[in-house]
């Protein structure tokens, strides 16, 4: 009984922590805008429904467009979620989906493959190399001590001025105006999923096939366990004997595998040749996603819908209203500082625990009663 | 070509411009010197400077003055240091994340703040006149020096500012009861308490010092460097600072000559981009592997020092 | 004004903390003025909490305290500090990188021009103190780099120069040398000549009887007396501190002991400040037995129990278990040579205490063939493996889902053994197993051990319980300044004997250390 009053407690103070973060939007909104209630209403229902002239409809390339945004996002949450679980602060997943994308990108361009198996090399290939990337932040720091924020900040750098200097000098399309890559062979394109131009590809079905195997790896098999034994206690996983070292280590490894898979099959899934030219930031929305979905790979797929669907609104009213849509860094922002805030409701949850415990004491007392009683019969 | 950059670095105005670019990044690096000092970690410093480079132009502009955009940059810049002191020490959200969340904010959140304030879309150019940016300044005699004083003279005053914040907080850590105040913090909060310094007031005071340090880089890049505010304008200098304080060591004069390092590779990196053959990304990519190596080395150096007395279960 | 006899009264003091335990009952207390007393105890005798109380860091639940003739609530340490109390604690409230000087006038320092230090007039008043004390320091020197006595020294400095008049100094000769301690004497009876009050924790009795006036000995949260120091023998101080109310007896076949299990040969080990906390410690335990070490807290257990599990590196010596070296190997490799260890500190080190009971109780074994196929866990067998281990060993909880931390100290301890014991270990490592948990788990833990040890596992019970070392034990090793001092093994011990070797008042000779050790 009182796990399920804590959980829906949780649940809760989660909604409050989003509802404080929509409101600090809004009351941006109500200061900046002359129509905010126009631009509300875009922000908070635009992104699904559509009022036309027939009515009020719901807006399925909307909803596609929600959904393809949602890809990178999910890997990076992903990523997130297996390296924060060790509780170690990488952050070089912006760094890793950038070169993912690059690497994808260029086996999708020069590589001579017929089949589809083209986008599969392509992905995996790129996922192997920034998975191999990660073991810098991560060596140094299990066999050094070195910090790994300090480094994994630095290396997102340099991952994009090595992945700018050959896209600029080796690889870069010269018939083309703005810098970027000649034209990805049509067998390393993942095709879209669904017909219109949301740009939906099959790259969704993969990501939510990779929350499923995210998933049961933390939950199900001992890799997974033992990142997050060691993420609660350092101390007590070594004491027990787990190689506290390597499976840090193998944790940002995976935490590269992801970035890296999402930044190629974003590039091959929504574009025609690579072109970021500088880091697309879908590192710093996983961390955002990761912490809504409190670490759990499940969570993730809902946690990223609902930054996408913010962010969508966030567009669709700047579009259509006078608030530009960068709104969306303030609310996730917002969301963030209340979301991971522990202490936030922390005396409602004080009192919500005393009181169960007081719940629980009366009702073993009452029972020892009633059995005294009927010992004595 | 190898002949013609190696002329070029010792020419006057090359050196000039290695002390203009390093000010902003001294400035952040100072910020984080100070907060590490007490043993907070603000990795936000990347946004307070998106933040206050914002508002220090937009004070300036609706003042006419250039002295109240600093100081309001600085103000500003303060308390974003308090809300995340807030966040994190009452509330309890880890200040790292505190940190990457003043960082959002300080992206998006510019652009849609400068919106707001003047309807512009993304950057100030619009706004800006000459009576609004810092001015620069000429050092008497030393300014006649040949070379010397090409290098040393004619910079804005918050260039020179930023140089004498090395020594003020280096004065401020050592020769001030607070800076003593905050080094016990940082090192031993429990025998801090037991003497009865208030640790979370210290801690407070370590943030808001940093994020007013912060400030006075934003105000340094709106109302000097860019000559104007934009979106893309501090381009990382934020994190950059975090090196420089890392490969540092923590110390003010460290902090200062690890922020030449980087001013000096940025300098390298604009002269570089002009010749043929040579990639500006690769001169770019100097800082960031000099932090990664400084730090390696910096921290092989204090291995060296404990006993190899008891095998250390991997430090957090 | 007279100046009362007493310069601090504690009347009636009690300390009952939240879970029940009460670690002080009743206590009256009081200290002359100008006089060195002693107060002594064993561990969880209650010393160490009445002084918290005395310097404001705790609350007493009931009872009075009258400092220079006037009551007076003490709520946190700075009320203490106003009424001229000080505290030197056990571990040194240091800022490492700051000098002399600056530790001294932390809180208080003086300033020049309203905005400086004046660092001039912070070694002024540091020279000042030391020179009118004999407490000589270097008022420059950062604290990183002076030794363990000149750091005392400055604690007790920063004391003094608060203005205190009654100093409590908490087990100072812990971590000093034998110079180091004959230099600390001279200065406190220095002290003492000023006119200042020392209150003096220890458990060492030869230093007792040499520096102090009076003692009050505490045992059990309870004051069994005060005595003029002169007047009392070592002895009869160790019977009182060391003498159990109750006497626990646990059912027990009689050990068949057969081969070696765990070999210890001439350890020793010095610690991080230089000091030799381990001076060669050698003994056997065999399959079949437990053995007990005994010894007041700080005489060198910790140490061993470290570098039995691999933590830490002993200068010389040996460790084998069955043969194999513990030495520096990785815990998963002692554990796979059939090591088992309860931590002195389960919440720190036996339990992950947001994660699930059973996902503590798997710890040691999640990786074995038969709770995996192929890359995934064989979650059946994982759940029925805790289930069952929550039952052998009747962990009160809702499931094995409940998060550990949410238990009671007994059934975390109980999850903790649970894992540790079923392992079908051939060495325990038990270090405090029973200490701050209810009756029932106590019971249960040591029936498990004896039970454990019968079926031919080999037990190594460090335990600060004397009643649980004396009972449970088939031998007892007695460890004193990190040595050796009694080897018994034939049953025959009781609480005087047992004081004295833990004292350091009686010491057998090698030949019989020898005999019973093995070694």
């Amino acid at each position: 009984m009182r796990n399920r009053r804590m959980v829906l407690f949780g649940i809760f103070r989660g909604a409050a922590a989003i509802f404080l973060a929509l409101a600090v939007g809004a009351i941006f909104i109500f200061l900046s805008s002359k129509e905010p209630w126009k631009a509300l209403q875009y922000l908070l229902i635009g992104p699904f429904i559509t009022t036309g002239g027939s009515g009020i409809a719901f807006n399925t390339q909307n909803f596609y467009q929600i959904l393809a945004a949602m890809i990178p996002t999910i890997f990076t949450g992903l990523a997130v979620c297996v390296m924060f679980a060790a509780n170690e602060f990488n952050l070089a997943g912006e760094g890793c989906v950038l070169v993912g994308g690059f690497v994808g990108g260029l086996i999708g361009v020069y590589l001579n493959m017929n089949s589809g198996f083209h986008a599969v090399i392509a992905v995996l290939v790129a996922a192997i190399v920034t998975g191999l990337i990660m073991l810098i932040p991560s060596l140094l720091k299990v066999k050094l001590g070195a910090s790994e924020m300090v480094t994994s900040l630095m290396l997102n750098f340099v991952m994009l001025y090595v992945v700018l200097h050959f896209l600029n000098f080796n690889f870069a399309d010269r018939t083309k105006g703005a810098t970027m890559t000649k034209a990805f062979q049509e067998t390393a394109k993942i095709p879209p999923l669904v017909p219109g131009n949301s740009k939906l590809s099959w790259g969704f079905v993969v990501a939510l096939v990779a929350v499923v195997i995210v998933s049961f790896f933390m939950y199900r098999t001992r890799w997974g366990y033992s990142i997050r034994m060691i993420g609660i206690n350092k101390s007590f996983s070594l004491y027990s004997g787990m190689k506290v070292g390597s499976m840090i280590v193998l944790s940002q490894v995976i935490g590269g595998v992801l970035s890296g898979m999402g930044g190629s099959i974003e590039v091959l899934g929504r574009y025609n040749n690579y072109l970021w030219r500088d880091l697309p930031g879908y590192g710093w929305v996983g961390i955002t996603v990761a912490i809504l979905a409190k670490n759990n790979p499940l969570g993730v797929p809902f946690a990223a819908f609902f930054l996408a669907y913010l962010n969508k609104g966030c567009s669709l009213m700047s579009t259509h209203s006078d608030v530009p849509s960068e709104m969306i860094d303030i609310i996730q922002a917002a969301i963030f500082l209340f979301f991971a805030a522990e202490q936030f409701l922390a005396g409602t949850r004080q009192k919500l625990v005393i009181k169960t415990t007081h719940e629980e004491l009366e009702q073993l007392e009452k029972a020892r009663l009633a059995e005294g009683g009927s010992n004595n019969a | 070509m190898l002949e013609q950059l190696i002329a070029s670095v010792f020419k006057a105005d090359f050196l000039f411009s290695v002390i203009r670019i390093t000010a902003p990044i001294l400035f952040a690096a100072l910020a984080a010197v100070v907060a590490e000092k007490a043993g907070v970690v603000n990795i936000g410093l990347e946004g307070i400077m998106m933040i206050t480079a914002l508002f220090g132009f937009l004070f300036a502009y609706w003042t006419q003055s250039w002295i109240i955009g600093v100081l309001g940059a600085v103000v500003v810049g303060a308390l974003l240091g308090l809300l995340m002191g807030f966040f994190s020490f009452k509330l309890k959200t880890d200040i790292i994340l505190a940190g990457i969340a003043v960082n959002m904010l300080g992206g998006g959140g510019t652009i849609f703040l400068l919106n707001m304030f003047t309807g512009l879309k993304g950057n100030t150019g619009a706004l800006v006149t000459s009576n609004l940016l810092i001015p620069t300044f000429k050092i008497p005699l030393i300014s006649k020096i040949p070379i010397l004083g090409e290098i040393l003279s004619g910079h804005a005053i918050l260039t020179y500012l930023a140089f004498l914040f090395v020594w003020l907080t280096w004065m401020l850590l050592y020769k001030t009861p607070l800076g003593l105040d905050i080094r016990a913090v940082g090192e031993n909060p429990d025998a801090a308490s037991s003497v009865g310094v208030s640790v979370l007031k210290i801690r407070y005071m370590a943030i808001l010092v940093s994020g007013g340090l912060a400030g006075l880089g934003g105000a340094f890049m709106s109302l000097y460097y860019s000559q104007g505010w934009n979106s893309g304008m501090v381009a990382g200098r934020g994190f950059i600072a975090l090196a420089a304080q890392a490969m540092g060591r923590g110390e003010p004069v460290g902090a200062m000559l690890s922020s030449l390092l980087f001013g000096l590779a940025q300098a390298l990196r604009t002269k570089v981009s002009g010749l043929q053959g040579v990639s500006s990304y690769l001169v770019s990519l100097i800082p960031y592997l000099t932090t990664i190596v400084g730090l390696v080395l910096y921290v092989l150096s204090t291995r060296r020092k404990t006993r190899k007395h008891q095998i250390q279960p991997i430090e957090g | 004004m007279e100046q009362g006899e007493y310069v601090v009264q504690m009347k009636g003091i009690s300390k009952v903390y939240p879970n029940g335990i009460a670690a002080n009952k009743s206590v009256d207390f009081s200290v002359k003025r100008g006089e060195i007393h002693a107060l002594i105890g064993e561990n969880g005798a209650g010393k160490s909490t009445l002084m918290k109380i005395l310097f404001g860091l705790e609350q007493p639940t009931e009872g009075a305290i009258i400092v220079n003739d006037e009551k007076v609530h003490l709520a946190s340490p700075t009320d203490a500090i106003a009424r001229g109390i000080g505290m030197v604690h056990q571990h040194f409230m240091l800022v490492p990188s700051l000098t002399v000087a600056e530790n001294i006038v932390l809180g208080i320092t003086p300033k020049k021009s309203g905005m400086f230090i004046d660092y001039k007039k912070a070694v002024e008043l540091t020279q000042e103190y030391a020179q009118r004390f004999n407490l000589h320091v270097e008022p420059d020197a950062r604290v990183i780099d002076i030794n363990v006595g000149m750091k005392q020294k400055v604690e007790i400095l920063k004391a003094l120069v608060r203005g205190a008049r009654v100093l409590i100094l908490d087990e100072p000769t812990a971590v000093l040398t034998t110079q180091e301690t004959v230099e600390l004497f001279h200065e406190l009876k220095n002290l003492k000549e000023q006119g200042f009050t020392i209150i003096f924790i220890s458990h060492k009795l030869k230093e007792i009887k040499e520096l102090t006036d009076r003692i009050t000995i505490m045992r059990g949260g309870k004051s069994v007396g005060v005595y003029d120091t002169a007047s009392i023998t070592e002895q009869e101080i160790s019977r009182k501190m060391v003498g159990r109310d109750v006497i626990l007896t646990v059912e027990k076949d009689e050990a068949k002991p057969t081969e070696v299990v765990l070999s210890v040969r001439d350890l020793q080990y010095v610690n991080e400040w230089g000091k030799r906390v381990l001076d060669g410690v050698s003994f056997d335990v065999r399959s079949g037995e437990i053995v007990g070490i005994a010894g007041v807290e700080g005489n060198g257990q910790r140490e061993l129990v470290d570098i039995l599990f691999g933590l830490k590196l002993p200068e010389e010596g040996t460790a084998t278990v069955g043969g194999e070296n513990l030495i520096g190997r990785p815990q998963a490799a002692i554990r796979s040579l059939g090591v088992s260890y309860v931590p002195e500190d389960r919440m720190a080190f036996g339990i992950a205490s947001s994660g699930s009971i059973e996902e503590n109780v798997i710890s040691d074994r999640y990786h074995h063939r038969r709770f995996n196929k192929g890359p995934f866990f064989k979650m059946k067998t994982l759940h029925e493996e805790s289930d069952k281990l929550i039952f052998d060993y009747a962990v009160h909880c809702k499931s094995r889902k409940q998060e550990v931390g949410m238990l009671s100290g007994g059934n975390i301890q109980k999850v903790v053994v649970s894992r540790e014991f079923s392992s079908d270990p051939i060495l325990i490592i038990a270090d405090q197993p029973t200490r701050g948990i209810d009756v029932g788990a106590t019971e249960m833990i040591r029936k498990k051990l004896v039970e454990l040890s019968r079926e031919g596992a080999a037990v190594l019970l460090v335990s600060a319980d004397l009643n649980e070392v004396m009972e449970l034990s088939d031998s007892l090793i007695v460890l004193n300044s990190g040595k050796v001092v009694a080897c018994l093994d034939d049953g025959n011990w009781d609480d005087i004997m047992m004081g004295e070797y833990m004292l350091g008042l009686k010491r057998q000779s090698d030949e019989e250390i020898g005999r019973s050790c093995h070694a």
